[in-house]
């Protein structure tokens, strides 16, 4: 089991790269090539994913989220399966070089990382073994994950507003759904992502007022996570009061993408408290 | 039968002839006359078909250009009947140099296939022209002057006109105003059916944009007009269309998607004020804002307003040029399968010849001889297999013998073809057995 994980940390990232590639074809050149294999290319990485996973999880008999890579590989592949849901829904194909190079983006760092680390196996402490825990990562990084969906619709949002608003007609114009589905989609993402990320500290402050009393409140992770959901709660809110219209929101949508990131990265690897290890 | 004379490998070309002028060659003074309206053409056809120059014929007649293809018995005496009765005789003027063309055998299938792709069109990849193929084909082959050859030609040419459109960008992309303000809706809102529009100005340009906007499924059309004689002709054009007081062209501004400006006034008829409060009222929506008049109808300054995407002509011309230039991109792929298109032509006009016709028609019986004896072997004496098998290749050999040596009697002239492709069709040799 672990000569497979070993070597899917490798594959994977090369795979989403390589269907990044094929994306691309197909934004940039309407390749009839890439049209027929982008999509079965995705979905036989992703179902290579989901074995590297369920690996993991046989492999050390947790949910697999109890290191930086682990959770940026989680992260990973719960963006690649919405993506995958997003294209069989029939919206938005021309987005996938977009969202699967973030994919790739997410997994070569989990790759990076796991490399650098000095210790092959993930800590093991009680708390890692509990359902409570299980479901408390996995809003945390759904809602993640859907903060990353809407952030590259945010993006993509961004180009085709200038574009129109200067009369540019750059390569985005002509090649992305319309303005108001990328709109949709962006502000559903961030519905979702705000809801699971609540689920997430509702449970995580649950579990941590019995377990650590007060002093879950100085974890700098939970305070950089605290940051993030009132930022999107802020946007859905301003968004509720008409006071925010779409180019606002997607702005918002990247700065909460940046600070996820630097929750993901910095916060685990620089600052210290009981989430150092993820 | 043609042939490329510097390759004798070269598969022979189908005998066809074109004859035809378009809108390169002639001007529309010139056009409008040997322009056919339907039972005209049938009439042409038909007179065509009695002459004995003449075995197919099919004549595609058009805004931009008439075309004649014949697949002629006697080339110079086609040619000769196709000037006489359907160009000569209506515009004379077509006699001088340069006015007509004439194409022939692989090079008038070619054109054929390239005219249905839009590769011929005045607009570069329009797509009615492939329609208009398709009736001209149906009205030939409803009075029989369409024949194997045309007809497999027609089949060909409309073969590689659905698939320049269906694999290439050709025909992708607006070209003219009013499609180009359909594209921008489209990009900025989920569907054209769910935009009201609001048309400030009812004069000509507004009637040719309104047009597609309908076409394309927009839900309401309202006009704002100075003029309520003007406002009455356009509704009289577009009955859908309401009618609203010039003055309400604020108020309409902001229930709008879509508002489109055209009228002669001087000064701007909406401005930022005017925008900004319709914003104000409306939920996030956006609003696609047109400015057609020149001078600008629309102050500038209304673009920079969250949300509001204001175009001018200028930016308007800049989209078609763009999808232009996109198009003309493609045309070598769209040449690719013509090519290809031309090949299974070629292709199938060989197999029509006499010899691929008898060896595919031996190859078949001889299968069918095979199945036959596999299934009845079994039930007769080991020792009478040999003469069993004897039996039947002499009994095969024979049937075919006569209408064998029948078939290689062909010359290819433009009946025998018919010949041969009754042959192919009795004895359901079809093309896929081809090689």
């Amino acid at each position: 089991m672990q000569t497979f994980l070993d070597i899917a940390t490798i594959l994977l990232p090369l795979a989403y790269l390589l269907v990044a590639i094929d994306y691309g074809f197909l934004f940039f050149a309407s390749q009839p090539f890439a049209e027929r294999t982008a999509t079965p290319a995705l979905r036989g990485t992703v179902l290579l994913h989901l074995a590297y996973l369920v690996g993991a999880v046989v492999q050390w008999g947790q949910f697999p989220a109890a290191t930086v890579p682990q959770a940026l590989s989680v992260v990973a592949f719960a963006v690649a399966v919405v993506y995958v849901f997003v294209e069989w829904h029939g919206r938005a194909r021309t987005t996938g070089f977009w969202l699967v190079s973030l994919v790739f983006f997410f997994q070569l760092l989990s790759t990076i990382l796991a490399s650098l680390l000095t210790h092959s196996t993930p800590p093991d402490r009680e708390v890692f073994h509990k359902p409570l825990f299980a479901l408390h990562v996995s809003l945390a990084l759904l809602g993640y994950a859907a903060f990353v969906v809407s952030a590259a619709y945010a993006f993509l949002f961004l180009q085709l507003y200038r574009d129109l608003k200067a009369g540019r007609f750059s390569t985005f114009y002509g090649k992305l759904p319309p303005l108001e589905v990328l709109e949709k989609m962006m502000i559903g993402a961030i519905w979702v992502g705000f809801v699971t990320l609540t689920g997430a500290v509702v449970t995580g402050a649950f579990w941590a007022e019995r377990l650590y009393h007060n002093a879950w409140m100085h974890d700098p992770k939970i305070l950089f996570t605290l940051a993030i959901w009132a930022l999107y709660g802020a946007a859905l809110l301003m968004r509720r009061l008409r006071r925010w219209q779409g180019r606002q929101t997607a702005l918002a949508s990247l700065t909460g993408f940046g600070v996820i990131l630097f929750s993901l990265m910095a916060v685990n690897f620089f600052l210290t408290g009981f989430h150092g290890f993820m | 039968m043609a042939s490329d004379p510097s390759n004798p490998t070269a598969p022979p070309d189908p005998p066809l002839l074109l004859v035809g002028t378009d809108f390169r060659c002639s001007p529309l003074e010139l056009r409008e006359r040997v322009s056919f309206a339907k039972e005209e053409a049938e009439k042409t056809l038909v007179h065509l078909l009695a002459r004995s120059e003449v075995a197919e014929a099919f004549l595609l007649s058009t805004c931009n250009r008439t075309e004649l293809y014949l697949q002629p018995r006697d080339e110079d005496g086609a040619y000769k009947a196709a000037l006489d009765m359907v160009f000569l005789a209506r515009a004379p003027e077509l006699e001088r140099p340069g006015r007509l063309y004439v194409k022939r055998n692989g090079e008038a299938a070619r054109h054929l296939m390239a005219v249905a792709s839009g590769l011929e069109s005045m607009v570069l990849g329009e797509p009615e022209i492939l329609g208009q193929v398709k009736q001209a084909s149906a009205l030939a082959e409803a009075i029989g002057a369409e024949g194997p050859v045309l007809k497999r030609l027609l089949r060909s040419a409309t073969s590689a006109g659905r698939r320049t459109r269906q694999e290439t960008a050709i025909s992708s992309g607006a070209v003219s105003i009013g499609y180009a303000i359909v594209e921008l809706a489209r990009q900025i809102f989920s569907g054209l059916e769910e935009c009201r529009v609001l048309m400030v100005g009812a004069g000509e340009i507004a009637r040719s944009v309104a047009r597609p906007l309908l076409e394309r499924g927009a839900r309401e059309l309202v006009v704002a007009n100075r003029s309520q004689e003007r406002a009455a002709q356009f509704k009289d054009e577009l009955p859908s269309a309401e009618l609203v007081p010039f003055d309400r062209r604020q108020d309409e501004a902001a229930q709008a998607d879509l508002v489109v400006v055209s009228t002669g006034a001087d000064e701007p008829v909406l401005t930022r004020k005017h925008i900004a409060q319709a914003m104000s009222s409306r939920r996030s929506r956006p609003l696609l804002v047109v400015d057609l008049g020149v001078p600008r109808n629309v102050e500038p300054a209304a673009g920079k307003v969250e949300n509001v995407f204001l175009h001018t002509i200028d930016s308007l011309d800049l989209l078609i040029q763009r999808n232009l230039k996109r198009r003309r991109d493609e045309v070598p792929r769209a040449e690719e399968i013509i090519e290809q298109e031309l090949q299974h032509f070629r292709a199938w006009f060989r197999a029509l010849g006499a010899e691929p016709l008898i060896a595919r028609l031996q190859k078949q019986a001889e299968r069918i001889r095979q199945q036959e004896l596999a299934d009845a072997l079994p039930r007769f004496p080991a020792e009478t297999h040999a003469d069993l098998e004897r039996l039947t290749r002499s009994l095969v050999r024979k049937i075919l013998h006569h209408p064998s040596s029948r078939l290689r009697a062909h010359e290819g002239s433009a009946d025998d073809i018919s010949r041969l492709e009754l042959v192919r069709e009795l004895f359901h040799l079809d093309d896929d057995e081809i090689g």
